[in-house]
């Protein structure tokens, strides 16, 4: 644990040093990185050790951008984030309690049509309520603000995750994971403990979404609730190791940095090569790549 | 990075070197052109019809010609573009990198409202002129950008053009379907402000998400209260789609009007002869001006007879290069007074006269066309018609 | 309305109803038998709408002659998926919902791969080409005639794959599996050998169904998406594993469609069409129509 959080912090100062020292193009790749670390290790928190594959995590960035953008330029930046955050985890927490106790398959296509469902919905009520369907964001905070802002929440995103992983609610998760209804007879609460770690999951993607929103100035059903996102961070999480710390976090900066590079040169070829790596993983390496460094973690 | 660079440049360079030896001659560095287009992802259809091949044939024209006039001395085209993806975050990213830390000398536009809204602020920041040929907003018009304009008329303006039209033609009933999006619904709005007392009445109105597979359903009830007019604020998928449907199930209003999409030379391959009278947003065609002629031929010249710009947002783009070009042969690089020339000035384009109020364009009125014979015409308001209009449609064939 | 106006809309609903049905069926014999779900289904029919496509402009062949043909290139790609992916997840999989999870990761690795494979080979404009689309008047409601043969096929292959079900030996084995693994196996039924066909057959009605489309639909790349989550709906309403609730709940879903969309509008259509899938996957998970 302690050479976890040596690593943190030495990686926290670099990052926060490179709006200082680096260009605009840098920090804005960082910033990409930064997105898919804390929306891929949040995603691995809950359904890496449980083993619950969710696709809601579109749903929760959107619902984050869009209470975001109902109270930016009336609360403070900060409070913005924490809404946005709040909102995701309470919808989180209906979803979960609603749809937790259906396993494995079941559990995966309900959140991804309740994603489709809540992108209707809110479609729909914009335009009934408000009569538009898009939101323009006009106090729009300081480029570095959201750059520090989603540094901040990916460490925080780092950090709860190593003190979950040690915690007895970590193991609950896992136990979970390895064998639920051993889990249960052992006296775990398996229904709390699942909604807790979507909600959690859920807070962080709606806050990152709350945050990044900011630099699209103009945000509507169809980007943010964009399916794209969630399925980037399913991939991302999955190929680098669902189950680990560290594999989500490597495969996130990887995967930015490779995209940016290939997008000049076959875009498609990016994607066509995540599809191909989970395939591979899957098949050979269900721990993910992490479990070629960290062999021994249960895979999901 | 460095190496993306020197590859751009080559192949930037390359039709000038294939083209003209000897006649080309640069005259000190190039002028360094920086833009984000979609070439993958959904907004490629529009980006590839309407905007990218404008801007390669800008270059190349400019570069033959001996490069760039900047107060009279001329200078070679550098581009440097790349793929947004069809991603928001991925068109603010390249932005940012272009007018951030490449500091490029001009920027050119992306495809949509949803990329121009999110690069609107950034050229106002960075303090670059930006002119958009494919963004269509109210509310980028509000945000009151003073870098930022609007070439395409907006809704208002449109939809005051085709009530006119209508009402002119002795239409009294309509029925509209929209898109569930910015674009449908300020339409829409637009569209009900502009028929209040105008003696039209609205008999039906469906709105339809995005990606919408099948219409016929909402077509029949509509076709079953046979209004005069139908209206359709579509984007090009669904313009297909309702003509293709109201086709199948014999939906022949007098007055069949479908907003985007109707002016691409996809809509003719598509519908073929069905296409003929048909109405929809479109404001040139080669009858325009000279300059217009001039433009569309070297268009299908360079790529060829498949691509034909469209007849809408295709001339604003061609357009807006037009006043880049004198923009800078007048004032130079100076990003803050080609500005201010682009706003203080009355433009002669291949569109006719353009003048900005704020970011939007008012030159340009409001304008509806119709396909007749095989090519699109503008026919309305007459001030600018290339025909008449032909007052009710045939049956579909 | 009219009653010859409702007429229309309900008939409007049954056809768009017999090609999700046709999807749904080859997800159904998927997800079924095998536990594999196959949230690629859509990416496969695409596949088999740019083939006809593809063959349709660039060699003037008929569509209808490659309904067949897309069948059995789809069930030649199936078989082969099934050989490469599936074989080795069987073996190395512990448990069966651990198979059913990493067949579901398998599954998004494979929608990824062809849709962009998709957009590379022919890029992201939209396609399309018109066959049979005269209208044909039946009775005071006109209908266009590719739409009529759509729902007259995508009855056909549904029809006939229920027919081989319940009569043919074959058909009889694959109930057996799909009503007990084990027992089937007991008597003798080679899933080693069944297995792989039935995932092809399924791939190949998606590869029909998308041949079937790309007389009446503007194709693209992302074409298939929809239809798959439409197919999910529809085996959770019919009941996964049921062959002929498949077929019921694809029809119905159709007409539901079909009529919401005349009552509200289509945006409120998809919203109904999820908030129906929710409620029933919530309430009766194992579908509207399977007796257990």
């Amino acid at each position: 644990m302690k050479r976890d959080l040596v690593l943190v912090l030495v990686l926290a100062a670099a990052a926060l040093a490179l709006p200082f020292v680096g260009s605009e193009f840098a920090v804005s790749l960082a910033l990409t990185c930064l997105m898919y670390a804390s929306l891929s290790s949040s995603w691995a928190l809950f359904c890496g050790s449980t083993g619950y594959l969710s696709l809601a995590t579109a749903a929760f960035f959107g619902l984050g951008a869009y209470s975001g953008a109902l109270v930016l330029g009336q609360l403070p930046w900060l409070l913005v984030i924490v809404i946005g955050a709040a909102v995701a985890a309470v919808t989180a927490i209906v979803m979960g309690a609603a749809v937790l106790h259906l396993r494995g398959t079941y559990f995966a296509v309900l959140t991804f049509g309740m994603t489709e469902l809540i992108r209707h919905a809110v479609t729909y009520w914009e335009k009934r309520v408000t009569g538009t369907v898009g939101r323009v964001l006009v106090d729009v905070p300081e480029r570095e603000t959201v750059y520090f802002t989603v540094l901040a929440l990916t460490l925080l995103a780092i950090v709860v995750a190593i003190v979950v992983r040690r915690s007895r609610f970590g193991l609950a998760m896992a136990g979970i994971g390895a064998d639920e209804q051993r889990a249960q007879t052992l006296g775990v609460d398996t229904r709390l403990v699942k909604i807790g770690g979507f909600a959690i999951s859920a807070g962080f993607a709606g806050a990152i979404g709350a945050a990044m929103s900011v630099r699209w100035t103009y945000i509507d059903p169809a980007t943010v609730f964009s399916p794209f996102i969630g399925f980037q961070t399913v991939l991302i999480a999955l190929i680098g190791g669902a189950a680990t710390l560290w594999g989500p976090l490597i495969a996130a900066v990887v995967f930015s940095l490779l995209a940016e590079t290939l997008r000049l040169q076959l875009p498609h070829l990016y994607m066509m090569s995540l599809g191909m790596l989970l395939i591979v993983c899957v098949l050979y390496l269900p721990g993910g790549l992490a479990s070629l460094r960290w062999p021994g973690r249960a895979a999901p | 990075m460095t190496s993306r660079r020197t590859l751009i440049r080559a192949v930037a360079a390359l039709p000038a070197a294939l083209g003209l030896p000897g006649i080309v001659r640069a005259q000190g560095a190039p002028v360094r052109v920086g833009y984000a287009i979609a070439r993958t992802g959904p907004w490629t259809g529009g980006a590839q019809v309407s905007q990218e091949p404008n801007y390669l044939l800008w270059a190349e024209q400019q570069n033959a010609a001996g490069g760039l006039s900047v107060k009279g001395s001329r200078r070679q085209i550098e581009l440097v573009s790349s793929d947004d993806r069809s991603e928001v975050e991925t068109c603010v990213r390249t932005y940012e990198k272009l007018m951030g830390s490449d500091k490029v000398d001009l920027v050119l536009a992306p495809w949509g409202s949803n990329a121009n809204f999110a690069v609107a602020p950034l050229a106002n920041r960075f303090g670059y002129p930006f002119l958009a040929p494919t963004a269509l907003s109210r509310r980028l018009v509000e945000m009151k950008l003073p870098y930022f304009f609007l070439m395409l008329q907006q809704p208002k303006p449109m939809m005051d053009a085709l009530v006119d039209l209508l009402t002119a033609n002795g239409a009294k009933t309509m029925a509209v379907v929209y898109v569930d999006d910015l674009f449908g619904l300020e339409n829409y709005a637009a569209l009900k402000v502009a028929v209040q007392g105008s003696g039209i009445s609205i008999v039906e109105d469906k709105s339809y998400p995005l990606g919408v597979k099948d219409l016929a359903p909402v077509l029949r009830s509509i076709k079953d209260k046979a209004p005069d007019a139908f209206v359709g604020l579509t984007y090009p998928p669904d313009t297909i789609l309702v003509s293709r449907q109201s086709k199948e199930i014999g939906f022949n209003p007098k007055f069949f009007y479908a907003s985007v999409g109707t002016a691409f030379q996809l809509y003719r391959n598509v519908m073929q002869a069905g296409a003929e009278g048909v109405l929809g947003m479109g404001s040139w065609n080669t009858k325009t001006s000279a300059g217009a002629k001039a433009y569309f031929d070297a268009h299908v010249k360079k790529f060829g007879a498949q691509k034909e710009p469209d007849r809408w947002a295709s001339g604003a783009c061609w357009a807006s290069l037009e006043i880049l070009t004198n923009a800078v042969a007048k004032v130079g690089l100076d990003r803050k007074a080609i500005r201010d020339y682009v706003a203080g000035t009355e433009h002669s384009t291949i569109l006719g006269k353009i003048k900005f109020v704020g970011s939007e364009n008012v030159g340009t009125p409001g304008s509806v066309g119709q396909w007749q014979k095989g090519e699109f015409e503008v026919v309305w308001p007459k001030a600018i018609a290339t025909a008449p209009l032909v007052p009710a449609k045939p049956g579909w064939v | 309305m009219s009653a010859g106006a409702w007429l229309e809309l309900i008939a409007s609903g049954l056809i768009a109803g017999g090609v999700y049905a046709l999807v749904a069926l080859g997800l159904n014999l998927q997800y079924g038998l095998m536990r594999i779900l196959d949230i690629a289904h859509g990416e496969f029919l695409m596949l088999g709408a740019f083939v006809t496509w593809a063959a349709h402009s660039s060699f003037g062949i008929s569509p209808l002659a490659m309904v067949p043909v897309s069948f059995l290139l789809l069930m030649i790609v199936g078989i082969a998926l099934h050989r490469l992916i599936f074989r080795r997840l069987t073996r190395t999989s512990a448990t069966l919902d651990v198979f059913e999870a990493r067949g579901l990761m398998a599954c998004f690795g494979l929608m990824f791969l062809v849709q962009n494979f998709a957009q590379l080979l022919w890029g992201g404009d939209l396609r399309g080409y018109d066959f049979l689309a005269e209208p044909v008047a039946i009775g005071g409601a006109q209908f266009a005639a590719n739409k009529l043969l759509l729902i007259a096929m995508a009855l056909l292959f549904s029809a006939a794959l229920i027919v081989v079900l319940r009569t043919t030996l074959l058909g009889k084995g694959v109930r057996a599996l799909l009503q007990s693994p084990t027992g089937a196996q007991l008597v003798g039924i080679d899933t080693r050998r069944l297995h792989p066909l039935m995932f092809g057959v399924g791939l190949g009605l998606s590869g029909v169904a998308g041949c079937l489309l790309s007389m009446t639909e503007a194709i693209s790349p992302s074409m298939g998406e929809p239809y798959t989550v439409t197919a999910l709906i529809v085996i959770t309403l019919g009941g996964f594993g049921s062959m002929a609730g498949a077929l019921v709940g694809g029809l119905a879903l159709g007409v539901i469609e079909a009529i919401g969309m005349h009552l509200t509008s289509p945006s409120l259509k998809s919203l109904l069409s999820y908030g129906i899938f929710i409620a029933v996957l919530l309430w009766r998970p194992n579908g509207l129509f399977v007796r257990k």
